[in-house]
């Protein structure tokens, strides 16, 4: 039995040429899948050659190759690049493509956001590089603390780009990540349930619900920088009132989880390809989707250990410690299930399978020096010191690049429909893993020795001049290699050998079509009864679904529309409770001059027009309940109240702006006016999107567009819009009554 | 000296325990040993949180052990107590229509997590917190609602009945959504510059022995910070564990006939 699926897909002429214009106008998931890839390819050849000119500078002790401004600017440019140029949109890319085949559906949820997701992302690389062009690239290293990356201490525009160029980015992965949430939740072709899915699958789930929640800390906390530089307030001044620890604070909230980002789809990978393989399901399916949601769960809590240095405290030392330790087990769990996986499996040693091994070891490696920082005396010994940069390149590199040219080798089939040539492959793979670990295994060395970090260069200590020449000529070997890996994919897609629909005898439904897939993804599905349908298909006496059982799908799926109004707002949610955090923070106790909540606003006046906004929410239920129930006019009329309650609103906030700015004070007057005009200044911005967003559901209206069917879109509107108007009880409760005022 | 001065023998918890015990043994029919284990272990630990140094401590002295205090009450006695009872008897009790209404209730999970997360911040508003510390009747009101909410909140995870349950994956939100809830008061209390809850940053030292804890190190802006910990860390360590029993049951939920069929079969108990 299968699922007839044939193209019910209309074809645009566009699409189906393959010209530039083609490419830039798709709004397929596999095409946009592919730009993510090539972008981050090419990035990654850009952040390499910054890495290469680090080295060259670092080969030799007391070198001038580079001045110490360049060398400043280069780190920070190769550290920013390969985390939200390569990384991001790597897996992005990768998700892109196959997230929609192996859950059997025909697109993304939201095809066209998904190409704006793409494009948000070479818009951003372009502001980001673009600061080269002005003389002063950031350089403040990618984690920009404060209160370097203020004003007072950058005064170039170099870290104003790299701001606006993150947030810009910040904004595609966010919804890149809504798409794939909205997509697996909602787009699995009957029979597969959730617990049924490809754990690659699975695992880029959780990693999608990852970015919801973890970048809108970064642009949080991008956004007071922000205020601080381009008005002049001092959120990470200390020397004004500021804190410079809520900077670190808020930026590793983002930068703890963020390697989970990275961290979970390299597990994806390898969690596909181990068991293909190794000719056997993998051992303990539950254990790892499991560990990877208790990842999810467990990697918000840990990002103080990255602070461990800057005196938190005995005691939250110790908490911190403890969780980072615990973080390491659901970790832990899955190195045992790959190993069990391979464990009596038949191994085909392909290059892909050469570099998921790989990846084992020296993620085992980097995850263990990663414990090792878990023990607060060890972090204050090595923190700043090459044994960082070591273990965090075992961790990104040696793991996480490693699966990627796994993930590389193993759908390259399926992306192009050739193969990579296995012989170039594992040249590839030798000198990788020479290269890598001759780079780096030996900056765990000059670490303990303690050479510092992020110093442009070093004394001739004794045995550091040939450590680092080691460390720098090994390089050659990883360029080597890229290059390799270059000549490979140039060749294979000239004359490669043919793939065939699955030339792994893989598992999962992207191998039970065509390589490369059709537009519309598939002719016909297999039916899905277990975790393994290709399998079970080209295996029907040995079907997974006859040995061992797998939850039944019951086909609920819920509305896509509802399921990304859902996931935004809790992105927004996260936002905001940063924002109020620091509002909370800076107004706690008042200390020093100028004006406080209590001096210069009106509360009865607000509560007033706080009731208009708290009104609109009921009157946009009553809209939607009339639109759903097929009275459209009533509808229209309550959405207009709703829209003209927002208005009156907004006109109460102007009034009080009004009444602020005309009695002198401003942004910058004193912290609480910084914290109270950020806050409900980005308040009111949320409500002129979504007056913006009701604006065009009333023209609609009004022309007779938006009928019952549009009742879900309409209602995710809804969703946003009562979130706007929870939001503002809050900011209305810590800001006009300070509820948390002594 | 101070070790007998930090335990409370003649705690009136001791008639609470012995009434629940009695309720539990004659009540819960049909229950297993590991059924009548866990609510052994509930009964202790809300014995302990009384009787034992961290009871003792948490009345005036140690916000720190307040904070142990409340989140054993809050949630480690309450899913012990609903762990604790058998599901066949259980599921008999609340086919009356009355107590089916109240577990139907109880399900909403708006309801539950209101009540767990509200309970948490409720009782740390400064005056409420110095009131219950300082006056016996607010501090049993306290203790009382912090056990009830604590049911109300677990309810909606390991009600004796299925069908009081949530779905797991909402369960899995629901409780990441708390861990989030006790996170943000956690961070709060941890990093606030004054004292949140005045009574315990000078205390009435009635058994002489605050040099001895500030000697230790225990001073209030300490204790403080501890304690704020105790409301992050401790709590969301439950929850993953809960989530993580969730996940268990998730995926070892075969299909749906099956299990309504094993609900509707009369399940076999060793008895105690």
């Amino acid at each position: 039995m299968s699922t007839e699926l044939i193209g019910q897909r209309e074809t645009s002429a566009a699409e189906s040429s393959w010209g530039i214009l083609s490419w830039v106008t798709s709004v397929d998931h596999k095409r946009i899948g592919m730009l993510y890839i090539l972008l981050a390819v090419f990035f990654l050849v850009v952040g390499g050659f910054e890495a290469v000119l680090i080295r060259i500078q670092l080969s030799i002790p007391n070198n001038t190759f580079l001045s110490p401004e360049v060398f400043n600017q280069l780190f920070t440019m190769h550290g920013t690049t390969m985390v939200f140029l390569v990384g991001m949109p790597m897996f992005t890319g990768f998700s892109n493509f196959l997230v929609p085949l192996m859950i059997g559906a025909k697109d993304v949820a939201f095809p066209r956001l998904n190409a704006m997701s793409f494009w948000m992302l070479p818009f951003g690389a372009f502001l980001l590089y673009f600061s080269f062009l002005t003389g002063s690239a950031p350089n403040a290293g990618w984690f920009a603390y404060a209160p370097l990356s203020t004003k007072p201490y950058s005064l170039g525009p170099g870290i104003d780009y790299w701001i606006v160029g993150l947030i810009v980015m910040g904004i595609g992965s966010i919804a890149a990540a809504i798409n794939i949430v909205a997509t697996v939740l909602t787009l699995r072709t009957p029979g597969m349930s959730l617990q049924r899915v490809p754990l690659f699958v699975w695992i880029m789930l959780m990693q999608a619900m990852l970015i919801v929640i973890t970048i809108p800390p970064l642009n949080s906390a991008l956004a007071l920088l922000c205020v601080d530089r381009w008005l002049e307030a001092a959120f990470f001044e200390p020397i004004r009132g500021g804190s410079a620890l809520l900077w670190q604070h808020f930026f590793w909230i983002f930068g703890h989880p963020e390697v989970y980002v990275f961290a979970l789809p390299a597990f994806a990978m390898v969690s596909e390809i181990i068991p293909v393989f190794s000719r056997k399901p993998i051992y303990g399916y539950a254990f790892v989707a499991g560990s990877s949601t208790i990842i999810l769960l467990l990697s918000y809590g840990v990002w103080a250990h990255h602070m461990f240095a800057v005196g938190l405290g005995t005691g939250a030392n110790i908490f911190f410690s403890a969780m980072t330790m615990l973080i390491a087990l659901p970790t832990g769990v899955k190195i045992f299930n790959w190993t069990a996986t391979m464990w009596g499996g038949s191994i085909r040693f392909t290059t892909a399978m050469l570099f998921a091994i790989a990846f084992l070891i020296q993620f085992v490696i980097g995850g263990l020096t990663g414990v090792m920082f878990a023990a607060v005396p060890i972090d204050w010994q090595m923190t700043d010191t090459y044994f960082v940069v070591a273990h965090f390149h075992y961790v990104l590199i040696g793991g996480i690049i490693f699966a990627v040219f796994a993930a590389i080798y193993y759908w390259f089939p399926k992306f192009t429909g050739r193969m990579l040539d296995e012989r170039l492959g594992k040249w590839q793979f030798w000198l990788w893993v020479v290269g890598f670990n001759g780079t780096f295994m030996i900056q765990h060395f000059l670490g303990a020795m303690g050479m510092p970090r992020r110093v442009y260069t070093y004394a001739d200590n004794p045995g550091w001049a040939l450590f680092n020449g080691i460390s720098s000529f090994s390089v050659i070997f990883m360029v080597l290699g890229t290059l390799v890996l270059v000549w490979n994919v140039v060749k294979s897609l000239l004359k490669g050998e043919l793939a065939g629909n699955n030339p792994w005898d893989a598992y999962t439904l992207e191998w039970a079509t065509t390589s490369p897939p059709p537009e519309y993804n598939f002719k016909s599905l297999p039916e899905i009864k277990s975790r393994r349908p290709v399998w079970d298909k080209g295996h029907p006496e040995l079907a997974d679904w006859k040995s061992s059982k797998t939850p039944e799908d019951r086909g609920r799926r819920p509305d896509r529309a509802k399921v990304c109004g859902w996931t935004f707002v809790t992105s927004e949610a996260v936002f905001f409770v940063l924002l109020l955090a620091t509002y909370i923070v800076f107004n706690v106790r008042h200390t020093g001059e100028g004006p406080t909540a209590s001096t210069a606003l009106n509360v009865p006046r607000t509560a007033v027009f706080s009731l208009f906004l708290l009104a609109s929410s009921l009157t946009f239920w009553l809209s939607e309940r009339n639109l759903r129930a097929g009275r459209h006019s009533a509808s229209i009329r309550w959405l207009g109240v709703t829209i003209l309650f927002g208005i009156i609103f907004l006109c109460g906030q102007a009034w009080e702006y009004a009444g602020l700015l005309t009695n002198d004070i401003y942004i910058d007057s004193n912290l609480f006016a910084s914290t109270f005009f950020t806050v409900t200044g980005f308040h009111g911005l949320h409500v002129t999107a979504g007056l913006v967003a009701l604006g065009i559901m009333f023209v609609l209206g009004r022309k007779n567009y938006l009928t019952k069917e549009h009742s879900k879109p309409f209602g995710a509107i809804g969703i946003y819009w009562h979130f706007v108007d929870v939001v503002w009880i809050f900011v209305f409760a810590i800001i006009y009554l300070g509820v948390f005022q002594p | 000296m101070i070790d007998s001065k930090l335990w409370f023998w003649t705690s009136p918890v001791w008639l609470l325990v012995a009434v629940l015990l009695i309720a539990y043994l004659a009540f819960a029919r049909g229950r297993s040993r590991t059924q009548l284990a866990i609510f052994l272990l509930g009964l202790f630990a809300l014995t302990m949180a009384f009787v034992s140094p961290v009871g003792v401590l948490a009345d005036g002295y140690l916000f720190s052990a307040h904070m142990v205090q409340h989140i054993v009450l809050l949630l480690v006695v309450p899913v012990c107590l609903l762990l604790s009872l058998p599901t066949k008897e259980a599921s008999k009790w609340f086919d009356r229509p009355r107590l089916d209404r109240v577990g139907r209730w109880l399900s909403i999970a708006a309801v539950g997590w209101i009540c767990g997360v509200g309970a948490m911040w409720f009782w740390h508003v400064p005056v409420l917190c110095s009131t219950a510390a300082q006056r016996p009747s607010v501090g049993i009101l306290r203790d009382l609602s912090l056990v009830l909410a604590g049911i109300a909140f677990w309810w909606p995870i390991y009600a004796p009945c299925d069908r009081y349950r949530l779905h797991p994956l909402s369960g899995i939100a629901y409780l990441f959504s708390a861990c989030l809830g006790c996170t943000l008061l956690g961070i709060y209390i941890t990093f606030y510059p004054l004292t949140v809850c005045p009574v315990f940053a000078s205390p009435v030292d009635r058994l002489g022995i605050v040099n001895s804890l500030y000697n230790a190190g225990l001073t209030p802006r300490i204790d403080q910070h501890l304690g704020g910990l105790m409301m992050w860390v401790p709590p969301c360590a439950i929850y993953i564990c809960s989530i993580i029993s969730l996940l268990c049951r998730w995926y070892s939920e075969n299909d749906y006939h099956r299990e309504t069929q094993l609900i509707s079969e009369p399940i076999a108990t060793s008895g105690v």
